[in-house]
């Protein structure tokens, strides 16, 4: 790959030196996949005549379909959330592939201290723990949570940085061992019945809220802090980074310990928008956070990509998710799409790449 | 009936149990929450009969162990092995384990069902039962509610590789065929995977096509309760709607006893675990029974749901 080629080697991020900022191209995706959408709805016999995104009813007050704009990034805003972490372990050149059951192990943990005691009068049939564990104040389960998450992060990142291995190989031993805990945890059986406070965390549009400030929040930090620098430096050349005099083992423990706490916040919001923890939660969700940064143009190899990017790249596949149950499509070939679609975004992505070098 | 046939065979097997049995059990998972229950309806079943002994073993989801186990309870000379099958298609090689030895294959249908030899049968309930009860309680309720004109709803789909997904969906689209049912149709079909959370976000994308609906029916409950969540989150009437699932859990006969959740199904854990227990004694007693044992699945409205609660 030609990533330093045209860059500073990171420590600089030299916006000037792009004519034509990748995020753009990703904007423009976008776009064009919601004329598609909405063609189709026009075209296609059976749908007689709808509108993917405007109110074509006076259903609302704009002219927008509301409730279509809420779901289709709503039902990205929690994988979102574990993607703003991959973008910056990616950034890194390294990847994370623990991060969907880390989801499901912190849903169940984190759920365990927000159960409530009683479920319309009756005993919570779920509960983990005594009545020492029931109604507590709903900031316990968040911090235990996101402890939890951390911890995970910090043996990840140790792993990679002192042990040196490959961060694919040491990622997926924590895929099996998280998904391990969650099954271990409660034996398999679901937990239910949050406190009301817990299930705020995860009620109507809060996903999204959480989902864009922690987005504005790490572009600013990837943007504009020594933390963002460091970041780039490292996945841009490593050695190089090295040599510049940041410790790059205690950076990289850093970048996969707020990957997983972003993860297990994931977690906590999963379960809180579903008011239950099932071991089986986050199938794929890592799989989907990594494709959301892909899709946003970021660099596998490294030292390329950003908050924004990724946030775009959620937008594209919250938009092809819902323009598929839009059209009717049925399940086998939405797989079949989506997956076409990460490929083409990356091919376009790398035509684009090579001939601008 | 099936429960004739379920009648007469325990009928049958009141003679046998008066000499000491040896009863050896393979269980799929011991961690699993629906298998559990089923497990303590053999074992309890099994102390309560005199000179019935019962030993349990976890296969834990490895079907060559399982086969390994069926082997040990050949060779320690058990009177009927009950096996809970790990892998549906390994059928033969079970049934080729065990010999001469009778055996119970429960809950989980083994492939070569239809070719079992006379020492051997099966005890479940029939998948085939579940989603029509639940679809034709809905379609009932839907008349009842004045909606005989026509009724329009959506059908969620568990995973699409899952043999009773496929069942209990062309259940619901064989009770929209007949004629008392018709006036029902369905907007749309996708699959949610058995999950709640998906539950939630295929809902909301139905519901922000603005299209009105009278019913919503899904394979399990896990995507009934999620499908529940999103309707009252966009502020709908639960009243107007009538909700249809499979397998009446805790969360679902609490969201029924909230006046959310209209109809569900249960399978009797507890009375397929009992059941095995008993065919296999008449099994081990040379008696003749039925090869194919159904336990009933039993409809759960709020008319009747407090005697479930406690279930499951």
């Amino acid at each position: 790959m030609s990533d330093t080629s045209h860059g500073t080697g990171g420590l600089t991020f030299d916006k000037s030196k792009r004519s034509w900022p990748n995020e753009m191209n990703v904007l423009f995706a976008l776009i064009i996949i919601i004329v598609v959408f909405e063609i189709l709805g026009q075209a296609l016999p059976y749908m007689k005549d709808q509108s993917f995104l405007f109110d074509t009813r006076g259903r609302f007050d704009s002219i927008f379909n509301e409730a279509r704009l809420k779901i289709i990034i709503l039902q990205v805003a929690i994988i979102g959330i574990i993607a703003l972490g991959v973008t910056q372990v990616i950034i890194t050149a390294g990847i994370d592939l623990s991060s969907g059951p880390l989801v499901a192990a912190t849903a169940m943990i984190a759920m365990s201290f927000g159960q409530t005691e009683l479920v319309n009068g009756n005993p919570n049939p779920k509960a983990i723990f005594g009545p020492w564990a029931m109604d507590l104040p709903v900031i316990f389960p968040v911090v235990i949570g996101l402890t939890f998450g951390a911890a995970i992060g910090a043996i990840n990142g140790t792993f990679v940085a002192y042990f040196r291995i490959p961060p694919f190989i040491a990622t997926l031993g924590m895929f099996l061992i998280c998904r391990g805990i969650a099954l271990w945890w409660s034996a398999g059986r679901p937990v239910s019945f949050p406190t009301e406070s817990y299930k705020f965390i995860g009620s109507g549009m809060m996903p999204v809220v959480w989902f864009l400030s922690l987005a504005v929040l790490f572009h600013v930090i990837l943007r504009y802090t020594i933390y963002g620098k460091h970041t780039y430096a490292i996945g841009s050349n490593e050695e190089a980074a090295r040599m510049s005099g940041i410790n790059v083992r205690r950076h990289k423990v850093m970048v996969y310990m707020i990957a997983s706490m972003l993860a297990a916040f994931a977690g906590v919001v999963l379960s809180a928008k579903a008011s239950t923890a099932q071991a089986g939660m986050g199938e794929f969700y890592e799989l989907f956070a990594i494709a959301m940064a892909v899709i946003g143009g970021i660099s596998l190899t490294g030292g390329r990509g950003s908050i924004i990017g990724t946030v775009l790249g959620a937008m594209v596949l919250g938009v092809i998710r819902s323009g598929f149950t839009f059209i009717k499509l049925d399940g086998s070939y939405q797989l079949m799409a989506m997956g076409s679609i990460i490929i083409a975004a990356v091919i376009l992505d790398q035509y684009r790449q090579r001939s601008r070098a | 009936m099936k429960k004739v046939l379920l009648a007469t065979g325990l009928s049958i097997l009141m003679g046998g149990t008066a000499m000491a049995q040896e009863i050896g059990a393979t269980i799929s998972r011991f961690d699993d929450n629906w298998l559990t229950v089923m497990r303590n309806g053999m074992t309890e079943h099994a102390a309560s009969l005199d000179g019935v002994s019962l030993q349990m073993e976890d296969a834990t989801d490895d079907l060559a162990k399982q086969i390994d186990q069926v082997r040990n309870f050949v060779a320690s000379g058990v009177d009927a092995i009950i096996v809970n099958i790990v892998d549906t298609s390994a059928g033969a090689a079970v049934t080729e384990a065990a010999g001469d030895t009778p055996l119970v294959f429960v809950n989980r249908e083994p492939d070569n069902v239809n070719e079992l030899p006379p020492t051997q049968a099966f005890v479940a309930s029939n998948e085939i039962e579940s989603g029509t009860l639940s679809a034709f309680q809905v379609c009932n309720n839907l008349r009842a509610d004045g909606k005989a004109g026509g009724a329009r709803g959506y059908l969620m789909n568990g995973q699409l590789s899952n043999q009773a997904a496929v069942q209990r969906s062309k259940d619901v689209h064989d009770i929209i065929g007949i004629d008392m049912c018709n006036f029902m149709t369905l907007i749309d079909e996708q699959t949610a995977n058995w999950s709640r959370d998906e539950a939630q976000d295929l809902m909301t994308n139905w519901m922000s096509s603005g299209e009105p609906f009278d019913f919503v029916l899904a394979n399990n409950d896990e995507m009934a309760i999620g499908a529940i969540q999103a309707m009252k989150a966009a502020g709908m009437d639960m009243a107007d709607v009538q909700v249809g699932g499979v397998d009446a859990s805790q969360d679902a006969l609490l969201s029924m006893q909230a006046g959310d959740y209209d109809v569900t199904v249960f399978q009797d854990a507890f009375g397929q675990g009992s059941g095995s227990v008993d065919t296999a004694i008449a099994l081990a007693a040379g008696q003749s029974v039925d090869q194919k044992v159904y336990i009933p699945f039993k409809l759960v409205t709020p008319a009747n749901m407090d005697d479930f609660l406690d279930k499951n």
